[in-house]
Formats: C-alpha cells, structure tokens, sequence
C-alpha cells in the first residue's frame, strides 16, 4: 500500500527542562506520529540549563534517526519555558508549528494528529488541553485573568498546540517580545480552538525555579495584558483624592462652626489641597502607564483575523 | 621520465591558475587530475560569490583582503562574472551574531558599499532587522573552466591529465616523482599541491614529507539551483550572519543557488583524513585515502531541498518564488582554527624546500592572486 503522507511541513518544539524521566519515551512518541504522517518535519529540542542526562538522551535518540532534522538549541542560562520556547519557534521553520510546552505523554495518540486536521480547518492556532488536572493556583490565575480580560478569548491550561506560519508572522509582527505566549496568542486576532481531552495520569510536579518564574509570569501577564492593575490603581487614586476633598470640606466647616486653635485650619486646608494634588498627578501618571503599555505591546491598531472575498 | 619545472596536483582553479601563471613564464607544467573534466569539484560547485568581504563581518582580515582582491579579479575575469542584480544582504532579526548597526560599522570599517533598503521589501515583516544593498557579484565557473582551457591550450609546454590515479610521490634527489597508474612517471623539483579537499590526503600519498596535515574538517555539501521566478531573477539574497541561508544567481546559468548553514553540511568528519559512512556505500567509487566526486557518487545523499526552501520561505515574501532544478555536491575542507571567528583566510604553505613541495587552500575564488609570490620564489 502507498502511503500518501501531509505534505506539509512541521516543526516540533519541545521545551526541555531537567526532563530525562520522561523525554527518550516522549521523542519516541512524537516522532513515531510525526513520521508516520509527514514527509518531512523538524524536531527542536530547547534546552534551558537542564543539569540531568536530557542532552545525552536527546543526542542518542538523534543518532538512531534518518530522515529528519533534529536540533538542540541550548540556552545560555535557565529562562524558564516562555523565552525559551519563543527562541524555539524562532528557530522553527516548518508550515505548521507543534509547541510542546512540557515533556508529558499524557495525551492519546491520535490527538497529535486531530489538532493539526483541525488547524487545516481554517484554525490558526489549536490547543490541546487536559480535562482536568489543574493547580488551585493555576486555577485562581486563570478566573481572575479570564474575568478581569473580559470578552476575550478564554484562557486554561494546555499541554500543546499547533500553529500555522500565519499565526506565528502575526505574533511577530504584533510584539516585540512575547512576554506570555498564551495571551499572544489569544489576543493576535486569529481564529482558535481548544481541543479536550482525557489525560492519562496527572503530571509531575514542577521544580521551585519554574514555580517563581511561574509567579512572575502571572503577576506580569495580569498587569500587561488586562487593565486589572490599571483599575485597582485608578479606583485608589480616585477613593484618596474623595479623602483629600471630604477632609477639606471637613475643616472648613470646624472652621465656620467652632473655632478651632490657631494655625490649625491653615495646616489642615494645605495638607488636603496637598494630598489632593498628589492623586490627582498619580491617576495621571498612571493613565500615562496604561497607553504606555498598550502603544508597547500592540504595535497595530487593529487586528483582523481575514478577509473573505464575497464576489 | 617526463620532467617538468612544476607538477601541479587539482584542476580546481587554483591550479589552473597556477599553471597558466608558470606557463606564461616559461615553464613546463603539467596538472594532475583525479576526475575525467578540469573545474569539476569545489570551483564549480559553491555559491559562486566573487568575495568582497560581506561575508566576513566578525573577521576584518578576511574581509578587507577579498575587497582588495575584489577589482583585481573582475577586471581579469570580467567575462565570466554577472554584475547585474542586486545583491541583499540583511540580518536576521533573531539568532544573529551581528545586527543591522554592527553590519553597518563593519561595512565602513572595510569600506565596502553598503546601502540601506527596506527590509521588508524583501522578508516578512520582523524577520530582519536591516537589509542593505552591496556590491557583489557571481562568476560563471564553466565559462572560466573554457578561457583556462583556451588560454593553457597556446602554451604547448604546459599539459593536463585527467582521470589520473596517482600511486605515490616520491622524492628523487632534488626531484619529486608522481608514480600513477596506467602512465608513465613524471618529475618535477617543484609540486603543488592545489587539490582542496584532497590536500590531506595528497600530503599522505607523498613520502619523505616532514610537515604536519592541515588542521580541518570535512564537510559535505549540498548546492540547490533552482529556477527563480520573474521577480527573484534580478536579486540575490544572502541572511546572516548565523544560522540562515542565501538565495542568489549561480554565475550566468540562469539558475540561482540555494544554501543554507544548518542544511548545505549534510555531514562532517573531524579526522585528518576525510571518513564518512557513505563512503562504505559507494561500491570504492570514494575512500579516505582517495575522494571521489560526490555529485557523481552512488551514495551521495538525499537532497535537503525540503528543508531549505522551508528556512528560504520562511523569510521571504510569496512574491519572490523559486523552483527545484537540481543539487550539486561536493567536499569542504574547512580550517579548525577558524571556526570561532568564521575566517576563511587562505593559507598557502612551502613543506619543503629543494624539492618544493607546496600546498595551497583557500575557501575563496579571488584570493587566487595569493600564489603568485610562491610560484615565483617558491622553488629557489
């Protein structure tokens, strides 16, 4: 029988971190999917400072293979999965890109294969997300981003996903820097789809760097991409300067009804109309902050997900 | 036994070159040559650059030498060499060792031509983050192979062999003898060693040598031509300076030559001597002691043309379209020591007096002239 195989070309990017539990198992997996459908693909392994055998299990795995490209990229110093995996898909250069953003099988076989028929769908970007399996922190992070976001395209915890090239020219020219790839990735505009699905056993836990560099990245996410910090900010300043204004009001009125010691009413009118002005300016700065902020990270004006040509 | 006053190893260009050099000057030479055509292997199968120095921008020695070089070569070879198109080079927004500023300063320093155009005339948006045009152009080897042939045939003491298997060299007094197969001996007090990738090799086959083999690796590489569509024909594009590739016109073919850093390399020996798996498959065609021609080779290896078009596309624009024709191989020697720096400097090295023995290796068609100062003195 002839096989006709996807013509298509696909990189793999796997993030690699301290990963030698798991990884000769997983590149076995992946690349017996990726072979068996695709005449040609990539494999990108991303290094981030792993101190294990992860290296030496990547190389004896590449010794064993014909017929497809593998490459280690090895990162200077541990940058955690975010700036590793966006070197990563710099470095891709397939049609179609497969993130895996952990080394964990815990997803069936043919699900590899249903995001990228889904992706040829018309779905720019695809994510295969487990159906349960979340931290409590994870949880947490992902109501309040989700609510603070509003009508934006939901958030949730994925294990892989697939991109097409357009997607991935999109975030490029939306970004400088991806600081958080799923809000990107959410926010470029393009048409998503979440794929669920059943894992098969509940993943391992995460070292304390990743953990901190996790935390980081969720406060960050949180002020960069939702106007969380800048309405908790402004709703501050806004309450301070009514304290500034009622304690104003307040003296004056001492200052009719019953007189008050000397000097009293001078220092307290100062200090309001003082303490006034300085929430007045902070609700300006951080007004300022705000637009910064969003000139930063949206570098166009508009986005379109496409254009359909009617007649 | 024929005697000659040089005995010339390699048809490349070098020893072309040299020969004719020597034939104008009197001698008799004789070149040597393992294939049945001269110009067969690394001359023709490369990108074809006439080098200014571009390529170069972490090693100003390199480069300030090919711009010198650079008018000379054009102004005796301008027959074969194809001036007109423009040639891009621009710097890969990621991954780069060099950016757009420090490509700009490198160009000054060397004085070399380097105009500023817009990146995305060329690439996707964010790809590159400066593109410039230079000054560079590419040389068509057949029609260089034709002028040597036409220029050596005047000179009736100068000679070529080809298909030649040499036995040994060995030295005779003040004489080195080539013994070969199905051929008669010949001599000479003066041989160069001109033949590239088989420079180690040669120096293995030659008894009584004192000096060390170069310090190189091997690399096997692939040159796609492609046919370029309507708006790629006038425009070379080169993506640097790191793991990317080049796109631009293969002499005056008509065709443009793909490569690319990570895909060009299909394989790498470290050895002295080149060593590869394939070799085992080519049924004797090629051996470590002796290299054949990998394009002609039975166990040349799959072309990586699905690879590079990918990397290729993946930075230019649709509008600037490319086909497969057909892909070229041959071997690279490459000089240890200048990996870091990405030097390709050319050495040329006298390993022994009287008889000379002389070998040459360079990476670069226009640093040819670096010979002329040996093949004058060389032997006395």
């Amino acid at each position: 029988m002839v096989e006709i195989k996807e013509k298509n070309f696909v990189s793999a990017v796997l993030y690699v971190h301290n990963a030698q539990q798991h990884l000769a198992e997983f590149l076995k997996k992946i690349n017996g999917i990726l072979a068996e459908n695709f005449e040609h693909y990539e494999l990108i392994c991303v290094n981030d400072q792993s101190t294990d055998e992860s290296v030496r299990i990547i190389a004896d795995f590449a010794k064993g293979l014909e017929g497809a490209s593998v490459s280690v990229l090895h990162m200077s110093y541990y940058q955690g999965v975010e700036l590793s995996m966006n070197a990563g898909m710099d470095l891709a250069i397939g049609d179609f890109v497969l993130e895996f953003d952990k080394i964990s099988g815990d997803f069936p076989d043919e699900l590899l294969m249903q995001i990228y028929q889904t992706s040829l769908k018309g779905f720019d970007i695809v994510s295969a997300a487990p159906k349960r399996a979340e931290r409590w922190t994870s949880k947490l992070f992902y109501q309040v981003y989700n609510r603070a976001a509003g009508k934006r395209t939901m958030l949730r915890t994925e294990s892989f996903r697939i991109l097409s090239r357009r997607a991935v020219n999109r975030v490029h020219s939306m970004c400088q820097s991806v600081p958080y790839r799923k809000a990107v990735y959410a926010n470029c505009g393009l048409k998503t789809e979440t794929l669920v699905y059943e894992p098969r056993e509940r993943k391992g836990a995460i070292c304390p760097e990743e953990k901190e560099m996790r935390r980081d990245m969720a406060f960050n996410s949180l002020i960069l991409f939702t106007n969380l910090g800048y309405q908790v900010s402004s709703l501050l300043a806004g309450i301070m300067m009514l304290a500034a204004l009622f304690i104003g009001i307040y003296t004056v009125v001492i200052f009719v009804g019953s007189r008050p010691v000397e000097g009293w009413t001078t220092t307290m009118l100062f200090l309001s109309l003082a303490f006034f002005g300085v929430f007045a300016i902070f609700a300006i700065i951080i007004k300022y902050l705000s637009v910064l902020i969003d000139l930063v990270f949206t570098k166009q004006q508009y986005v379109i997900e496409g254009v359909e040509k009617l007649k | 036994m024929e005697r000659y006053d040089k005995v010339i190893i390699g048809a490349g260009l070098y020893g072309l070159y040299a020969a004719l050099f020597c034939a104008k000057r009197g001698e008799r030479v004789l070149v040597l040559e393992w294939d049945e055509q001269v110009f067969g292997r690394a001359t023709y199968i490369n990108q074809a650059r006439v080098h200014m120095g571009y390529h170069y921008p972490r090693s100003l020695s390199t480069a300030l030498k090919s711009a010198g070089y650079f008018e000379r070569f054009n102004r005796d070879y301008g027959f074969c060499i194809l001036k007109e198109f423009s040639q891009v080079y621009a710097t890969s927004a990621r991954f780069s060792w060099t950016d757009a500023g420090q490509f700009e300063k490198f160009c000054r320093a060397a004085h070399i031509r380097c105009d500023e155009v817009n990146p995305e005339r060329y690439f996707r948006p964010g790809m590159c983050d400066g593109a410039f045009l230079t000054t560079e152009y590419t040389y068509d080897a057949q029609m260089l192979k034709n002028y040597f042939l036409e220029e050596l045939g005047k000179y009736p003491h100068a000679g070529i062999c080809c298909g030649v298997r040499i036995r040994r060299i060995i030295p005779d007094g003040s004489c080195f003898v080539a013994e070969m197969e199905d051929r008669p001996p010949v001599k000479a007090d003066f041989l160069l060693n001109a033949s590239y990738a088989s420079t180690n090799q040669v120096l293995e086959m030659t008894e009584g040598l004192k000096g060390e083999p170069f310090q190189i690796k091997y690399e096997l590489c692939e040159i796609i031509l492609c046919e370029p569509g309507e708006a790629l024909k006038p425009v070379g594009l080169t993506v640097m300076d790191g793991p990317f590739f080049s796109i631009m016109p293969f002499g005056k073919t008509g065709y443009h030559s793909l490569t690319s850093v990570t895909f060009t390399p299909h394989m790498t020996s470290y050895e002295s001597l080149p060593v590869f798996p394939c070799q085992e498959k080519s049924g004797g065609y090629c051996s470590s002691r002796q290299l054949g021609n990998c394009s002609d080779c039975p166990a040349r290896p799959l072309s990586a043309w699905p690879y590079m078009s990918r990397m290729a596309k993946k930075y230019m624009k649709d509008e600037y379209g490319f086909t497969y024709s057909h892909s070229l191989f041959s071997m690279k020697p490459i000089l240890k020591n200048s990996e870091l720096d990405d030097s390709r400097p050319t050495v040329v090295r006298q390993i022994s007096e009287k008889p000379a023995f002389v070998s040459v290796l360079s990476g670069k068609i226009n640093t040819v002239y670096d010979l002329d100062e040996v093949l004058i003195n060389g032997g006395n």
